[in-house]
């Protein structure tokens, strides 16, 4: 039906134009050569993709890829109680749940600043620390891995906190009494019957919040102080300071394929939700 | 003066466009440029020398004057990016010291006209139980971490390499790789690597060492008279900032007049006095205060100089070997 | 259990407003450091004082606003259209936009700008931001919309059709008025997204581009700056009043 078609065409210009298409230009730039300065120049190449299996850059994989699934753990971890406290909580959900979103329509660099402004050797954190005299020295909590978990959790904790909230939400408060009554304690209760019936809100926060964190690269530049380095970090850098541009665009592409192998092993059930 | 105002036939639609290092204009330089030449600039600041390249690489930048250091005119030069300049239209070229008439990066100024000038060494808080007069110390645990390196290749190979013995314009492969081995050894020893944004959190006392240009060294000096810096014994590098007006620039009248006017005796001295820069002008050097004229930190006795050596244009693949080991360097 | 939840909660919402609540504390401090000297709005003048931020509040404002105008226009479409008929491939497309790694997006649009000012002769500034930012915030806009579309009941189009209206007024007249609160959301979910970008911008932006993140950004890696805890508390402010009045809007519906 012609509507459809007019209503279809621009989105789907501006996908193939400013999506697509890139891509498939970053795809070219993978085999090709590096000029000197930048750039790239012309024998095709597979140098690039070669290079990324040196066990230097494995390792970044390896560490990005933990960094992000503890940071998806402990969003889990942190954001099922809250989301279970707020689907229970009757008449004040939506201001429940609008006060766990708010600090998300907040600037993401903003909030990460915040943190920089508690943790650093002169910030709030150790200026008080100190001035209570618990400690002596400043505590080293900024630009180090732990940081930038912190920075990851705290950024995506919302992501995860909605799609939980969304299932328990339809959780029958009744199943938890029967429970109850057939002698379960409160965390068995949990356990066995929240737990199985929350899955697919689970698996749909995993997905966003374990995409963001794996191809993060704001929360460890500036939490991390520009040492712990992750795959975005390391892409950003062949574009700018290591003007490799082809290496660049294959770690870009490796990163983009990875996204797709989470996407489908997490997304089907997590799509639906969404 | 009426040449330069006879030239200004529309209002203040002209503009000009200036990408320079932070730190490196007085308050009042270009609102006195905007005033007498009657036009905008737009003036905006980097922090490394490597985000200079990658914004103006791609030779349609919208910049008309830069400011690259000199191991970087050479490339530019082969990459087209600069204007070959016209003496005729720089008679304050004249104003240069005499070091930077024929510098070795470009003997016959065909591009370049050096606009400040030092070293790279070590700026150290006083108080610390082992003063870094060698690079080597930056090496040892004395300053529990709170030391910090330049994000910047060149500065961090080179003072590897010079603690190690060689040239910093060093491209072989050898002596490169012993090189980033001692930046990964030190690595963990780091706070971070950081340019110029460091400098107030030395002053704070956060960083207590720091691999620094000497002119941002001297401003911190001057904010926290517990500072010093220490011109390494192993030897350290040179180098010099210098304006260049860019092939694509779209407004080279302006920008000759900007070149111009940043070489006239009293708009170099004072920016070299506000900002505490070692400027290449020796007619403004000459109307310094003696404090500042004579201030040892920003124009090193011959003796010290002796120890420095220029950062040298690299050829293709060398660049390349040494691009790569930054990245593994700052990977690892 | 019935204690450990409300008590759970309570700490969660300290840590999720701790560092806000701080940052807005410290801006009113008359002192640069983390120490409490006295109550001041110093930085709050500052802040106005500061031509540079001034202009990147504009350029944020501009970018922000142009691209939720266009983003919203075409994504709302283009979610009407899939409502209508399913298309795997470019929602697949538009959950992979979404969920691709800044880093990625920003790049890739990087190297498409280049290459095609190779034979344009533009350069990079204000459109190419605006460009890049229509294409990461569509999926949002899609996103938003198929959702509100799919709680929809599908009748009453197929009525107004069997009335004798055309595709266009069916949508025109009987779809689009009920979306519109779904609009407002996406709209807004879009200028906050594209007012807070920092990375895709920072690799796009040109000389006359800089944008509020960026300058942000640039202050935040040289250290403490009450200027930014106070532009910070504007900024979060502003956008909650914007959040909690469309909230209120779409209620009230």
């Amino acid at each position: 039906m012609k509507l459809r078609t007019w209503f279809l065409a621009p989105g789907a210009l501006v996908m193939v134009g400013l999506f697509f298409l890139p891509l498939l230009i970053v795809l070219a730039y993978s085999f090709l050569s590096r000029g000197a300065y930048g750039g790239v120049l012309l024998p095709w190449t597979i140098d690039s993709y070669a290079r990324i299996f040196d066990s230097l850059y494995l390792a970044i994989l390896w560490r990005s890829v933990w960094i992000a699934a503890v940071s998806t753990a402990l969003c889990l971890l942190l954001a099922f109680p809250l989301a279970l406290y707020i689907s229970r909580a009757g008449a004040r959900k939506t201001l429940l749940l609008n006060l766990v979103m708010l600090p998300f329509w907040t600037s993401f660099l903003i909030r990460t600043y915040a943190w920089m402004f508690l943790l650093r050797d002169t910030g709030l954190i150790n200026t008080v620390l100190q001035g209570l005299h618990v400690i002596h020295e400043p505590l080293p909590l900024l630009f180090n891995t732990g940081a930038v978990i912190l920075g990851l959790v705290y950024g995506y904790l919302p992501f995860m906190v909605l799609p939980l909230y969304a299932t328990l939400e339809k959780l029958d408060p009744a199943l938890l009494d029967a429970a109850a009554d057939l002698g379960a304690s409160p965390v068995v209760a949990v356990w066995r019957v929240v737990v199985p019936i929350s899955k697919p809100g689970m698996m749909a926060g995993c997905l966003l919040v374990f995409i963001p964190c794996l191809g993060a690269y704001l929360t460890p530049d500036l939490m991390g102080g520009g040492k712990t380095v992750m795959i975005g970090n390391l892409v950003q850098n062949q574009f700018t300071t290591s003007r490799d541009w082809p290496f660049g665009a294959a770690i870009s592409l490796l990163l983009m394929g990875m996204v797709l192998l989470v996407m489908r092993v997490l997304g089907d059930k997590g799509e639906e939700l969404l | 003066m009426s040449g330069a105002l006879a030239g200004c036939t529309r209002g203040r639609e002209r503009r000009l466009n200036v990408y320079n290092w932070e730190n490196y204009v007085a308050a009042s330089t270009v609102p006195d440029f905007e005033r007498e030449f009657q036009c905008t600039v737009r003036y905006a600041t980097y922090g490394s020398a490597e985000e200079l390249l990658a914004k103006v690489f791609s030779g349609n930048s919208g910049w008309d004057v830069v400011f690259p250091s000199n191991s970087f005119i050479e490339p530019m030069r082969q990459l087209d990016l600069l204007l070959a300049l016209d003496h005729g239209r720089l008679p304050n070229l004249k104003n240069l010291d005499t070091r930077f008439q024929r510098p070795q990066w470009d003997p016959g100024l065909a591009f370049c006209v050096p606009y400040m000038h030092s070293v790279t060494g070590i700026l150290y808080a006083k108080s610390v139980t082992r003063t870094p007069l060698a690079w080597a110390d930056l090496w040892t645990d004395s300053y529990s971490r709170r030391v910090t390196m330049l994000d910047d290749p060149a500065e961090v190979l080179g003072a590897c390499l010079k603690r190690l013995g060689h040239s910093v314009n060093s491209g072989n492969d050898g002596e490169l790789k012993a090189a980033r081995d001692l930046a990964v050894q030190q690595k963990p020893l780091l706070r971070a690597y950081l340019n110029e944004e460091v400098r107030d959190q030395v002053v704070a006392g956060d960083v207590l060492v720091a691999q620094m240009w000497g002119q941002v060294a001297q401003v911190a000096i001057d904010n926290a008279p517990n500072l010093a810096f220490s011109f390494p014994a192993e030897g350290f590098a040179l180098y010099a900032d210098n304006s260049v007006i860019l092939r694509e620039s779209k407004h080279q009248d302006l920008a000759y007049s900007f070149l111009d006017y940043l070489l006239r005796p009293e708009v170099a001295a004072k920016i070299a006095m506000e900002m505490r820069t070692a400027t290449a002008n020796s007619a403004a050097r000459a109307i310094l205060p003696a404090a500042q004229r004579d201030n040892t930190v920003l124009y090193p006795t011959a003796e010290v100089l002796a120890r420095g050596e220029w950062f040298k244009a690299l050829p293709g693949p060398v660049q390349r070997l040494r691009d790569r080991y930054w990245t593994e360097i700052k990977s690892s | 259990m019935k204690r450990f939840l409300p008590v759970y909660a309570c700490a969660a919402y300290l840590f999720l407003y701790l560092p806000l609540l701080a940052l807005g504390a410290f801006s009113f401090n008359d002192s640069k450091i983390a120490v409490w000297h006295g109550f001041t709005f110093d930085w709050y003048g500052n802040v106005f004082r500061n031509s540079a931020l001034v202009e990147g509040m504009l350029n944020s404002l501009l970018i922000a606003v142009v691209a939720t105008l266009f983003a919203t226009l075409i994504g709302t479409l283009a979610a009407y259209a899939l409502w209508q008929k399913r298309l795997p491939w470019l929602t697949g497309s538009l959950y992979l936009s979404l969920l691709s790694p800044e880093i990625v997006t920003g790049v890739s649009l990087l190297v498409f700008f280049q290459w095609m000012f190779r034979f344009l002769k533009l350069q990079l500034g204000m459109h190419t931001v605006i460009l890049a930012h229509i294409s990461f915030s569509l999926a949002y806009v899609v996103i938003v919309i198929l959702a509100r579309l799919r709680t929809f009941d599908r009748s009453l189009e197929e009525a107004a059709n069997d009335l004798g209206a055309t595709d266009w007024q069916a949508f025109r007249y009987v779809t689009a008025p009920l979306l519109l609160p779904g609009i407002v959301a996406a709209a807004l979910l879009c200028f906050t997204v594209s007012f807070d970008d920092y990375v895709i911008t920072s690799l796009v932006a040109g000389v006359n581009s800089e944008t509020l993140p960026m300058i942000i950004y640039a202050m935040a890696r040289k250290g403490v700056s009450p200027e930014v805890n106070a532009l910070s508390v504007m900024i979060t402010v502003g956008l909650g009043v914007l959040v909690l009045v469309s909230g209120r809007l779409e209620s009230k519906r």
